[in-house]
Protein backbone atom coordinates (compact mmCIF):
# COMPACT_ATOMS: atom_id res chain seq x y z
CA UNK A 1 0.00 0.00 0.00
CA UNK A 2 1.10 3.41 -1.07
CA UNK A 3 -0.16 4.74 2.10
CA UNK A 4 1.11 2.27 4.36
CA UNK A 5 4.92 2.97 2.93
CA UNK A 6 4.01 6.78 3.29
CA UNK A 7 3.55 6.17 7.31
CA UNK A 8 6.74 4.17 7.67
CA UNK A 9 8.83 6.34 5.53
CA UNK A 10 7.90 9.29 7.52
CA UNK A 11 8.36 7.44 10.62
CA UNK A 12 11.76 6.78 9.56
CA UNK A 13 12.30 10.10 8.21
CA UNK A 14 11.74 11.26 11.29
CA UNK A 15 13.85 9.72 13.20
CA UNK A 16 16.47 10.55 10.94
CA UNK A 17 15.88 13.99 10.80
CA UNK A 18 16.07 15.04 14.72
CA UNK A 19 18.97 12.82 14.82
CA UNK A 20 20.18 14.94 17.89
CA UNK A 21 16.64 14.78 19.78
CA UNK A 22 15.60 11.12 18.80
CA UNK A 23 18.92 9.95 20.61
CA UNK A 24 18.07 11.80 23.81
CA UNK A 25 15.21 9.91 23.96
CA UNK A 26 16.65 6.39 23.43
CA UNK A 27 19.11 7.81 26.02
CA UNK A 28 16.74 8.40 28.12
CA UNK A 29 14.73 4.96 27.82
CA UNK A 30 17.74 3.02 27.60
CA UNK A 31 18.48 4.62 31.41
CA UNK A 32 15.24 4.11 32.81
CA UNK A 33 14.78 0.93 31.58
CA UNK A 34 18.14 0.01 32.58
CA UNK A 35 17.57 0.49 35.71
CA UNK A 36 14.18 -0.34 36.05
CA UNK A 37 15.52 -3.66 34.94
CA UNK A 38 18.53 -3.70 36.84
CA UNK A 39 15.98 -2.77 40.12
CA UNK A 40 14.24 -5.87 38.68
CA UNK A 41 16.79 -8.20 38.63
CA UNK A 42 18.41 -7.32 41.78
CA UNK A 43 15.20 -7.68 43.75
CA UNK A 44 15.46 -11.04 42.21
CA UNK A 45 18.70 -11.34 43.65
CA UNK A 46 17.24 -10.47 46.98
CA UNK A 47 14.30 -12.64 46.56
CA UNK A 48 16.54 -16.00 45.96
CA UNK A 49 18.87 -15.53 48.40
CA UNK A 50 16.71 -14.65 50.85
CA UNK A 51 14.52 -17.77 50.18
CA UNK A 52 18.00 -19.65 50.21
CA UNK A 53 18.40 -18.37 54.07
CA UNK A 54 14.89 -18.67 54.44
CA UNK A 55 15.78 -22.98 53.77
CA UNK A 56 17.63 -22.58 57.19
CA UNK A 57 14.97 -21.46 59.35
CA UNK A 58 13.81 -23.97 61.63
CA UNK A 59 11.21 -23.88 64.39
CA UNK A 60 12.45 -26.82 67.10
CA UNK A 61 9.65 -28.30 69.33
CA UNK A 62 11.21 -30.12 72.43
CA UNK A 63 9.62 -33.10 73.27
CA UNK A 64 8.58 -34.07 76.73
CA UNK A 65 10.46 -37.27 77.71
CA UNK A 66 7.96 -39.77 78.66
CA UNK A 67 6.37 -40.02 74.77
CA UNK A 68 6.48 -43.30 73.39
CA UNK A 69 8.10 -43.95 69.85
CA UNK A 70 4.71 -44.62 68.79
CA UNK A 71 3.04 -41.10 70.32
CA UNK A 72 6.21 -39.46 69.05
CA UNK A 73 5.70 -41.03 65.08
CA UNK A 74 2.07 -39.77 65.41
CA UNK A 75 3.02 -36.42 66.89
CA UNK A 76 5.24 -35.99 63.41
CA UNK A 77 2.54 -37.47 61.00
CA UNK A 78 0.47 -34.64 62.64
CA UNK A 79 2.70 -31.89 62.07
CA UNK A 80 3.93 -32.68 59.29
CA UNK A 81 0.25 -32.49 58.14
CA UNK A 82 -0.43 -29.28 58.90
CA UNK A 83 -0.12 -26.70 55.64
CA UNK A 84 2.35 -23.83 56.59
CA UNK A 85 4.30 -27.10 57.17
CA UNK A 86 7.19 -28.11 54.57
CA UNK A 87 8.91 -30.32 56.54
CA UNK A 88 9.42 -32.34 60.05
CA UNK A 89 12.71 -34.13 60.81
CA UNK A 90 13.27 -36.29 64.46
CA UNK A 91 16.13 -35.94 66.63
CA UNK A 92 15.89 -38.92 68.82
CA UNK A 93 17.91 -38.19 72.79
CA UNK A 94 21.07 -40.20 71.04
CA UNK A 95 21.07 -37.91 68.05
CA UNK A 96 21.03 -34.67 69.97
CA UNK A 97 23.42 -35.88 72.02
CA UNK A 98 25.97 -36.42 69.49
CA UNK A 99 24.93 -33.02 67.62
CA UNK A 100 25.67 -31.10 70.89
CA UNK A 101 28.90 -33.41 71.23
CA UNK A 102 30.14 -31.91 68.03
CA UNK A 103 28.63 -28.89 68.44
CA UNK A 104 30.76 -28.21 72.04
CA UNK A 105 33.81 -30.17 71.47
CA UNK A 106 36.31 -27.16 71.88
CA UNK A 107 34.59 -26.81 75.42
CA UNK A 108 35.86 -28.87 77.97
CA UNK A 109 33.01 -28.13 80.78
CA UNK A 110 30.77 -28.46 78.69
CA UNK A 111 31.50 -31.81 77.10
CA UNK A 112 31.90 -33.38 80.65
CA UNK A 113 28.65 -32.44 81.55
CA UNK A 114 26.88 -34.35 78.67
CA UNK A 115 29.57 -37.16 79.34
CA UNK A 116 27.86 -37.03 82.67
CA UNK A 117 24.32 -37.18 82.09
CA UNK A 118 23.64 -38.25 77.72
CA UNK A 119 19.89 -38.35 78.74
CA UNK A 120 19.91 -34.55 79.54
CA UNK A 121 19.17 -33.17 76.05
CA UNK A 122 15.06 -34.06 75.27
CA UNK A 123 14.34 -35.17 71.70
CA UNK A 124 12.73 -32.55 69.50
CA UNK A 125 11.06 -32.53 65.99
CA UNK A 126 12.67 -29.49 64.06
CA UNK A 127 10.02 -28.19 61.59
CA UNK A 128 10.90 -26.18 58.10
CA UNK A 129 8.17 -23.80 57.27
CA UNK A 130 6.85 -23.33 53.53
CA UNK A 131 7.21 -19.46 54.22
CA UNK A 132 9.46 -18.34 56.61
CA UNK A 133 6.69 -15.45 57.63
CA UNK A 134 4.71 -18.21 58.77
CA UNK A 135 7.17 -19.62 61.89
CA UNK A 136 4.80 -17.60 64.10
CA UNK A 137 1.48 -19.45 63.63
CA UNK A 138 4.04 -23.13 64.08
CA UNK A 139 5.06 -22.07 67.46
CA UNK A 140 1.73 -20.89 68.55
CA UNK A 141 0.52 -24.03 67.02
CA UNK A 142 3.20 -26.17 68.15
CA UNK A 143 3.30 -25.04 72.05
CA UNK A 144 -0.50 -25.82 72.07
CA UNK A 145 0.44 -29.68 70.96
CA UNK A 146 0.23 -32.34 73.64
CA UNK A 147 3.81 -34.00 74.09
CA UNK A 148 5.70 -30.84 73.47
CA UNK A 149 7.55 -29.47 75.76
CA UNK A 150 9.26 -26.01 75.03
CA UNK A 151 9.35 -24.48 71.77
CA UNK A 152 12.21 -22.59 70.05
CA UNK A 153 12.80 -20.93 67.29
CA UNK A 154 15.14 -17.72 65.74
CA UNK A 155 11.91 -15.69 65.94
CA UNK A 156 14.03 -12.37 65.79
CA UNK A 157 16.30 -12.90 63.15
CA UNK A 158 13.41 -13.88 60.95
CA UNK A 159 11.30 -10.94 61.57
CA UNK A 160 14.77 -9.09 60.48
CA UNK A 161 15.50 -11.06 57.26
CA UNK A 162 11.52 -11.22 56.16
CA UNK A 163 11.33 -6.90 56.70
CA UNK A 164 14.71 -6.28 54.97
CA UNK A 165 13.36 -8.58 52.11
CA UNK A 166 10.04 -6.67 51.83
CA UNK A 167 11.27 -3.48 52.42
CA UNK A 168 13.88 -3.78 49.50
CA UNK A 169 11.76 -4.76 47.12
CA UNK A 170 9.09 -1.99 48.13
CA UNK A 171 11.55 0.28 47.32
CA UNK A 172 12.51 -1.30 43.91
CA UNK A 173 9.40 -1.39 42.84
CA UNK A 174 8.76 2.32 44.01
CA UNK A 175 11.72 3.03 41.61
CA UNK A 176 11.24 0.97 38.80
CA UNK A 177 7.89 2.39 38.95
CA UNK A 178 9.33 6.50 39.24
CA UNK A 179 11.55 5.04 36.76
CA UNK A 180 8.91 3.81 34.17
CA UNK A 181 7.16 7.52 34.31
CA UNK A 182 10.36 8.98 33.42
CA UNK A 183 10.63 7.17 30.17
CA UNK A 184 6.80 7.72 29.31
CA UNK A 185 7.67 11.73 29.60
CA UNK A 186 10.45 12.00 27.61
CA UNK A 187 9.18 9.93 25.23
CA UNK A 188 6.14 12.33 25.50
CA UNK A 189 8.97 15.27 25.17
CA UNK A 190 10.78 13.84 22.38
CA UNK A 191 7.24 13.22 20.13
CA UNK A 192 6.44 16.75 21.51
CA UNK A 193 9.60 18.34 19.67
CA UNK A 194 8.97 15.97 16.50
CA UNK A 195 5.28 17.57 16.38
CA UNK A 196 6.77 20.61 16.69
CA UNK A 197 9.25 20.82 14.35
CA UNK A 198 6.79 19.24 11.64
CA UNK A 199 4.26 21.33 12.85
CA UNK A 200 3.62 22.88 9.28
CA UNK A 201 3.52 19.75 7.22
CA UNK A 202 0.35 18.71 9.70
CA UNK A 203 -1.25 21.64 9.21
CA UNK A 204 -1.46 21.18 5.50
CA UNK A 205 -2.51 17.80 5.99
CA UNK A 206 -4.72 18.60 7.81
CA UNK A 207 -5.93 20.64 5.62
CA UNK A 208 -6.04 18.39 2.43
CA UNK A 209 -8.04 15.92 4.42
CA UNK A 210 -5.35 13.53 5.64
CA UNK A 211 -7.18 11.19 7.83
CA UNK A 212 -6.76 11.52 12.13
CA UNK A 213 -4.76 7.77 11.73
CA UNK A 214 -2.36 9.10 9.08
CA UNK A 215 -1.29 11.93 10.73
CA UNK A 216 -1.25 10.32 14.09
CA UNK A 217 0.45 6.92 12.79
CA UNK A 218 3.83 8.07 12.15
CA UNK A 219 4.37 9.62 15.25
CA UNK A 220 3.22 6.74 17.32
CA UNK A 221 5.64 4.14 15.26
CA UNK A 222 8.53 6.82 16.34
CA UNK A 223 7.51 6.67 19.67
CA UNK A 224 7.40 2.86 19.79
CA UNK A 225 10.58 2.67 17.97
CA UNK A 226 12.33 4.81 20.98
CA UNK A 227 10.78 2.81 23.43
CA UNK A 228 11.89 -0.20 21.87
CA UNK A 229 15.15 0.71 20.68
CA UNK A 230 15.74 1.68 24.36
CA UNK A 231 13.90 -1.23 25.89
CA UNK A 232 16.75 -3.32 23.65
CA UNK A 233 19.70 -1.79 24.93
CA UNK A 234 18.89 -1.84 28.71
CA UNK A 235 18.28 -5.07 27.92
CA UNK A 236 21.52 -5.98 26.54
CA UNK A 237 23.49 -4.08 29.24
CA UNK A 238 21.92 -5.74 32.39
CA UNK A 239 22.52 -9.33 30.89
CA UNK A 240 25.67 -8.62 29.96
CA UNK A 241 26.58 -6.94 33.67
CA UNK A 242 24.69 -9.61 34.89
CA UNK A 243 27.09 -12.59 33.14
CA UNK A 244 30.07 -10.03 34.23
CA UNK A 245 29.02 -9.64 37.79
CA UNK A 246 28.90 -13.81 38.05
CA UNK A 247 31.76 -14.52 36.53
CA UNK A 248 34.14 -11.67 38.23
CA UNK A 249 32.82 -12.03 41.40
CA UNK A 250 33.12 -15.73 42.35
CA UNK A 251 34.91 -14.76 45.38
CA UNK A 252 31.83 -14.04 47.13
CA UNK A 253 30.87 -15.79 50.27
CA UNK A 254 28.73 -18.69 49.45
CA UNK A 255 25.75 -17.46 50.97
CA UNK A 256 25.73 -14.72 48.48
CA UNK A 257 24.38 -15.88 45.20
CA UNK A 258 24.11 -13.63 42.13
CA UNK A 259 23.27 -16.48 39.41
CA UNK A 260 19.86 -16.35 38.46
CA UNK A 261 17.46 -18.15 36.27
CA UNK A 262 18.04 -17.44 32.67
CA UNK A 263 14.18 -18.12 32.72
CA UNK A 264 13.77 -15.28 34.79
CA UNK A 265 15.86 -12.53 32.11
CA UNK A 266 14.67 -13.91 29.46
CA UNK A 267 10.81 -13.18 30.82
CA UNK A 268 11.11 -10.17 32.50
CA UNK A 269 13.55 -8.92 29.94
CA UNK A 270 10.79 -9.54 27.51
CA UNK A 271 8.41 -7.50 30.02
CA UNK A 272 10.54 -4.69 29.53
CA UNK A 273 10.94 -4.52 25.81
CA UNK A 274 7.44 -4.56 25.83
CA UNK A 275 7.04 -1.98 28.37
CA UNK A 276 9.68 0.07 26.13
CA UNK A 277 7.21 0.10 23.23
CA UNK A 278 4.01 0.23 25.29
CA UNK A 279 6.16 3.53 26.66
CA UNK A 280 6.67 4.99 23.69
CA UNK A 281 3.18 4.52 22.62
CA UNK A 282 1.32 5.91 25.78
CA UNK A 283 4.61 8.75 25.58
CA UNK A 284 3.20 10.04 21.72
CA UNK A 285 -0.56 9.25 22.24
CA UNK A 286 -0.04 11.99 25.26
CA UNK A 287 1.94 14.47 23.47
CA UNK A 288 -0.74 13.56 20.36
CA UNK A 289 -3.60 14.27 22.68
CA UNK A 290 -2.41 17.49 24.21
CA UNK A 291 -0.75 19.05 20.83
CA UNK A 292 -2.49 22.05 19.78
CA UNK A 293 -1.97 21.12 16.31
CA UNK A 294 -3.59 17.94 16.13
CA UNK A 295 -7.01 19.09 17.38
CA UNK A 296 -10.18 19.28 15.50
CA UNK B 1 -23.28 23.08 -2.71
CA UNK B 2 -22.54 25.79 0.72
CA UNK B 3 -26.12 26.66 2.97
CA UNK B 4 -25.93 28.71 5.91
CA UNK B 5 -29.33 29.02 7.80
CA UNK B 6 -29.39 31.65 10.51
CA UNK B 7 -25.95 30.82 11.19
CA UNK B 8 -23.74 32.76 14.38
CA UNK B 9 -20.94 32.39 15.56
CA UNK B 10 -19.45 33.45 18.90
CA UNK B 11 -16.00 32.34 19.70
CA UNK B 12 -14.91 31.86 23.38
CA UNK B 13 -14.29 34.96 24.93
CA UNK B 14 -17.58 36.23 23.81
CA UNK B 15 -16.84 38.18 20.12
CA UNK B 16 -19.58 37.98 17.82
CA UNK B 17 -17.83 37.64 14.65
CA UNK B 18 -20.97 36.42 12.81
CA UNK B 19 -24.29 37.52 13.29
CA UNK B 20 -27.72 35.75 11.93
CA UNK B 21 -25.65 34.85 8.45
CA UNK B 22 -28.29 33.28 5.91
CA UNK B 23 -26.36 32.04 2.98
CA UNK B 24 -26.67 29.86 -0.49
CA UNK B 25 -24.19 29.35 -2.82
CA UNK B 26 -25.13 26.71 -6.03
CA UNK B 27 -22.40 24.45 -7.37
CA UNK B 28 -20.39 26.30 -9.82
CA UNK B 29 -20.76 29.70 -8.94
CA UNK B 30 -18.03 32.48 -7.99
CA UNK B 31 -19.07 34.22 -4.79
CA UNK B 32 -16.49 37.04 -3.31
CA UNK B 33 -16.89 37.96 0.17
CA UNK B 34 -16.37 41.51 0.81
CA UNK B 35 -15.70 43.88 3.95
CA UNK B 36 -13.64 45.39 6.59
CA UNK B 37 -11.46 43.47 8.80
CA UNK B 38 -13.18 41.95 11.50
CA UNK B 39 -16.61 41.71 10.03
CA UNK B 40 -16.71 38.18 9.94
CA UNK B 41 -15.29 37.03 6.57
CA UNK B 42 -12.69 34.92 7.37
CA UNK B 43 -14.80 33.43 10.04
CA UNK B 44 -17.23 31.95 7.35
CA UNK B 45 -14.23 30.55 5.10
CA UNK B 46 -13.36 28.71 8.58
CA UNK B 47 -17.18 27.51 8.95
CA UNK B 48 -17.24 26.01 5.80
CA UNK B 49 -13.78 24.24 6.34
CA UNK B 50 -15.20 23.38 9.13
CA UNK B 51 -12.59 24.39 11.17
CA UNK B 52 -15.04 26.40 13.21
CA UNK B 53 -18.18 25.27 13.68
CA UNK B 54 -21.01 27.72 14.20
CA UNK B 55 -22.49 28.71 17.58
CA UNK B 56 -26.13 28.89 16.50
CA UNK B 57 -27.70 27.94 12.81
CA UNK B 58 -27.40 25.34 10.64
CA UNK B 59 -24.36 25.06 8.12
CA UNK B 60 -24.45 22.56 5.32
CA UNK B 61 -21.53 21.61 2.97
CA UNK B 62 -21.18 19.70 -0.10
CA UNK B 63 -24.28 18.31 1.14
CA UNK B 64 -23.36 17.57 4.44
CA UNK B 65 -24.75 18.85 7.67
CA UNK B 66 -21.84 20.18 8.92
CA UNK B 67 -23.81 20.55 12.70
CA UNK B 68 -24.10 17.18 13.32
CA UNK B 69 -20.51 15.60 10.89
CA UNK B 70 -18.33 14.02 13.69
CA UNK B 71 -14.73 15.23 13.99
CA UNK B 72 -13.24 11.61 12.69
CA UNK B 73 -15.05 12.70 9.63
CA UNK B 74 -14.07 16.13 8.86
CA UNK B 75 -10.52 14.98 7.22
CA UNK B 76 -12.90 13.58 4.53
CA UNK B 77 -15.30 16.45 4.12
CA UNK B 78 -12.01 18.11 3.54
CA UNK B 79 -11.15 16.34 0.35
CA UNK B 80 -13.41 17.81 -1.28
CA UNK B 81 -12.68 21.20 -0.51
CA UNK B 82 -9.52 23.32 -1.40
CA UNK B 83 -8.28 26.26 0.70
CA UNK B 84 -5.65 28.83 -0.25
CA UNK B 85 -4.50 31.58 2.35
CA UNK B 86 -2.46 34.61 2.11
CA UNK B 87 0.38 33.55 3.04
CA UNK B 88 0.60 30.41 1.21
CA UNK B 89 1.53 27.97 3.41
CA UNK B 90 4.00 25.63 1.12
CA UNK B 91 6.08 23.55 2.79
CA UNK B 92 9.88 24.95 2.43
CA UNK B 93 11.75 21.85 2.25
CA UNK B 94 9.67 20.20 -0.93
CA UNK B 95 9.41 21.63 -4.50
CA UNK B 96 6.33 22.53 -6.47
CA UNK B 97 6.12 18.84 -7.82
CA UNK B 98 6.28 17.23 -3.76
CA UNK B 99 4.32 20.40 -2.38
CA UNK B 100 1.50 19.48 -4.77
CA UNK B 101 1.93 15.78 -4.79
CA UNK B 102 1.87 16.23 -0.83
CA UNK B 103 -1.76 16.61 -1.14
CA UNK B 104 -2.40 13.65 -2.91
CA UNK B 105 0.22 11.59 -0.89
CA UNK B 106 -1.36 11.97 2.58
CA UNK B 107 -4.91 11.56 0.91
CA UNK B 108 -3.52 8.65 0.14
CA UNK B 109 -3.71 8.54 -3.88
CA UNK B 110 -2.29 5.87 -5.84
CA UNK B 111 1.27 6.76 -7.31
CA UNK B 112 0.49 6.66 -11.11
CA UNK B 113 -2.62 9.05 -10.04
CA UNK B 114 -0.34 10.86 -8.53
CA UNK B 115 2.40 11.40 -11.63
CA UNK B 116 -0.52 12.01 -13.63
CA UNK B 117 -2.40 14.57 -11.98
CA UNK B 118 0.34 16.97 -10.78
CA UNK B 119 1.89 17.89 -13.81
CA UNK B 120 -1.27 17.92 -15.42
CA UNK B 121 -2.19 20.87 -12.41
CA UNK B 122 1.03 22.60 -12.89
CA UNK B 123 0.44 22.86 -16.24
CA UNK B 124 -3.21 24.40 -15.21
CA UNK B 125 -1.44 26.94 -12.89
CA UNK B 126 1.42 27.56 -15.59
CA UNK B 127 3.97 26.26 -13.37
CA UNK B 128 5.31 22.95 -15.53
CA UNK B 129 8.66 24.42 -16.01
CA UNK B 130 9.45 24.46 -12.13
CA UNK B 131 8.15 21.96 -10.66
CA UNK B 132 12.12 21.40 -9.46
CA UNK B 133 12.43 24.44 -8.02
CA UNK B 134 11.94 25.14 -4.20
CA UNK B 135 9.32 27.56 -2.56
CA UNK B 136 12.04 29.69 -1.79
CA UNK B 137 13.37 30.26 -5.20
CA UNK B 138 9.84 31.31 -6.21
CA UNK B 139 7.99 34.94 -6.73
CA UNK B 140 5.06 35.73 -4.50
CA UNK B 141 2.91 35.46 -7.24
CA UNK B 142 4.32 32.24 -8.33
CA UNK B 143 3.97 30.69 -4.94
CA UNK B 144 0.68 31.14 -4.41
CA UNK B 145 0.16 29.60 -7.90
CA UNK B 146 1.65 26.15 -6.45
CA UNK B 147 -0.83 27.08 -3.54
CA UNK B 148 -3.89 27.07 -6.05
CA UNK B 149 -2.56 23.54 -7.39
CA UNK B 150 -2.33 22.00 -4.34
CA UNK B 151 -5.96 23.32 -3.44
CA UNK B 152 -6.91 22.10 -6.81
CA UNK B 153 -5.29 18.61 -7.41
CA UNK B 154 -7.49 17.18 -5.35
CA UNK B 155 -10.47 18.28 -7.82
CA UNK B 156 -12.23 19.55 -5.11
CA UNK B 157 -15.97 20.61 -4.83
CA UNK B 158 -15.44 23.64 -3.35
CA UNK B 159 -12.09 25.93 -3.34
CA UNK B 160 -12.07 28.46 -0.44
CA UNK B 161 -9.57 31.33 -0.99
CA UNK B 162 -8.82 33.65 1.90
CA UNK B 163 -7.40 37.02 0.94
CA UNK B 164 -5.41 34.77 -1.97
CA UNK B 165 -4.19 38.45 -3.53
CA UNK B 166 -3.06 39.74 -0.13
CA UNK B 167 0.43 39.58 -0.52
CA UNK B 168 0.95 40.06 -3.90
CA UNK B 169 1.23 42.99 -6.12
CA UNK B 170 -2.09 43.75 -8.38
CA UNK B 171 -0.73 42.73 -11.83
CA UNK B 172 0.26 39.32 -10.37
CA UNK B 173 -3.14 39.18 -8.45
CA UNK B 174 -4.92 39.10 -11.73
CA UNK B 175 -2.68 36.37 -13.14
CA UNK B 176 -4.05 34.70 -9.56
CA UNK B 177 -7.77 35.49 -10.44
CA UNK B 178 -7.10 34.34 -13.98
CA UNK B 179 -6.15 30.80 -12.52
CA UNK B 180 -9.12 30.90 -10.02
CA UNK B 181 -11.83 31.78 -12.87
CA UNK B 182 -10.43 28.63 -14.76
CA UNK B 183 -11.01 26.66 -11.70
CA UNK B 184 -14.42 27.96 -11.66
CA UNK B 185 -15.06 27.05 -14.99
CA UNK B 186 -14.70 23.76 -13.90
CA UNK B 187 -17.69 23.43 -11.90
CA UNK B 188 -15.72 23.99 -8.81
CA UNK B 189 -17.42 26.31 -6.25
CA UNK B 190 -15.18 29.17 -5.55
CA UNK B 191 -15.78 31.18 -2.22
CA UNK B 192 -13.30 34.42 -1.85
CA UNK B 193 -12.78 36.06 0.86
CA UNK B 194 -11.09 39.57 0.01
CA UNK B 195 -10.12 43.38 0.34
CA UNK B 196 -9.09 43.95 -3.67
CA UNK B 197 -11.34 46.77 -5.08
CA UNK B 198 -9.85 46.18 -8.39
CA UNK B 199 -10.38 42.44 -8.25
CA UNK B 200 -14.13 42.03 -7.28
CA UNK B 201 -15.19 44.99 -9.46
CA UNK B 202 -13.28 43.85 -13.09
CA UNK B 203 -14.55 39.97 -12.13
CA UNK B 204 -17.89 40.72 -11.72
CA UNK B 205 -19.10 38.17 -9.85
CA UNK B 206 -21.31 37.45 -6.76
CA UNK B 207 -20.76 40.03 -4.02
CA UNK B 208 -21.78 39.30 -0.38
CA UNK B 209 -20.68 42.30 1.82
CA UNK B 210 -20.35 41.56 5.48
CA UNK B 211 -20.22 44.25 7.92
CA UNK B 212 -20.10 43.53 11.37
CA UNK B 213 -20.71 40.01 11.03
CA UNK B 214 -23.89 40.52 9.39
CA UNK B 215 -24.47 40.06 5.93
CA UNK B 216 -25.57 43.59 4.70
CA UNK B 217 -25.35 42.53 1.21
CA UNK B 218 -25.63 39.93 -1.34
CA UNK B 219 -25.86 40.78 -5.01
CA UNK B 220 -25.42 38.30 -8.13
CA UNK B 221 -23.13 41.13 -10.11
CA UNK B 222 -21.91 43.22 -7.99
CA UNK B 223 -18.72 45.69 -6.97
CA UNK B 224 -16.34 45.83 -4.23
CA UNK B 225 -18.26 48.91 -2.71
CA UNK B 226 -21.90 50.72 -3.44
CA UNK B 227 -22.17 53.82 -1.07
CA UNK B 228 -18.79 55.03 -2.02
CA UNK B 229 -18.04 56.31 -5.74
CA UNK B 230 -14.88 54.47 -5.84
CA UNK B 231 -12.23 56.97 -7.05
CA UNK B 232 -8.94 55.18 -8.04
CA UNK B 233 -10.55 51.41 -9.07
CA UNK B 234 -11.05 52.18 -12.62
CA UNK B 235 -7.32 53.43 -13.24
CA UNK B 236 -5.69 51.21 -11.43
CA UNK B 237 -8.06 48.12 -13.01
CA UNK B 238 -7.07 49.87 -16.50
CA UNK B 239 -3.57 49.70 -15.98
CA UNK B 240 -2.90 46.45 -14.52
CA UNK B 241 -2.40 44.74 -18.07
CA UNK B 242 -0.77 47.39 -20.06
CA UNK B 243 2.17 48.55 -17.25
CA UNK B 244 3.11 46.02 -15.37
CA UNK B 245 5.96 43.59 -16.57
CA UNK B 246 4.35 40.90 -14.57
CA UNK B 247 0.91 41.35 -15.89
CA UNK B 248 2.78 39.70 -18.97
CA UNK B 249 3.76 37.04 -17.80
CA UNK B 250 0.47 36.16 -16.01
CA UNK B 251 -0.68 36.89 -19.95
CA UNK B 252 1.78 33.87 -20.49
CA UNK B 253 0.09 31.57 -18.25
CA UNK B 254 -0.56 29.12 -21.28
CA UNK B 255 -3.99 27.75 -22.36
CA UNK B 256 -4.88 24.58 -20.62
CA UNK B 257 -7.58 21.84 -21.24
CA UNK B 258 -8.83 20.60 -17.51
CA UNK B 259 -8.92 17.70 -17.18
CA UNK B 260 -11.75 16.18 -18.55
CA UNK B 261 -12.33 13.37 -15.61
CA UNK B 262 -12.89 16.68 -13.59
CA UNK B 263 -16.58 14.84 -12.54
CA UNK B 264 -18.59 16.43 -15.68
CA UNK B 265 -17.26 19.61 -15.48
CA UNK B 266 -17.34 21.46 -18.85
CA UNK B 267 -14.18 21.48 -20.58
CA UNK B 268 -13.00 24.83 -20.30
CA UNK B 269 -9.46 26.74 -22.69
CA UNK B 270 -8.45 29.16 -21.19
CA UNK B 271 -9.40 32.78 -23.24
CA UNK B 272 -8.73 36.19 -22.64
CA UNK B 273 -12.11 36.97 -20.97
CA UNK B 274 -10.76 37.58 -17.91
CA UNK B 275 -7.99 39.81 -19.59
CA UNK B 276 -10.73 42.37 -21.08
CA UNK B 277 -12.84 42.21 -18.12
CA UNK B 278 -9.85 42.91 -16.07
CA UNK B 279 -9.31 46.15 -18.73
CA UNK B 280 -13.23 46.71 -18.39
Amino acid sequence: MTSLSYIFKEAFNNLGRNALVVLGAILAVFISLTLTFGTLVFGEVVRVNTLQWAKDVRVIAFLQDDMTPEATAELQNEVASWPQVADVSYVSKPEAFEEAVIMFSSNEAMLRTLEESPDLLPASLRVQPVDPEDYERIVIRLESTPGVHQVESAGDAIDAMIALRDGLQIMFWLLAVALGVAAVALIANTIHMAIYARREEIEIMRLVGASNWFVRTPFLIEGAMEGLIGGALAVTFIVVAQQLAVDRLSDLPDWINLAIQNDFILRRGALVLLFGVVAGLVGSSLSLAVHRTLRS
Amino acid sequence: MIKLENVTKVYPGGTVAVKDATLDIAKGEFVFLVGASGSGKSTIIRMIMREELPTNGDLWIAGKHANELPSWKVPYLRRSIGTVFQDFKLLPTKTVYENVAFAMEVTAKHRSVIRNQVPQVLKLVGLSDMADRLPRQLSGGEQQRVAVARAFVNRPLILLADEPTGNLDPATSVGIMRILDRINRTGTTVVMATHDHAIVDAMQRRVVELDRGRISRDESRGIYETRQTPVIEDSVAGEIPATQPEAESADEVPEVTVDEAVGGGPEEVLTQDTGDEAKA
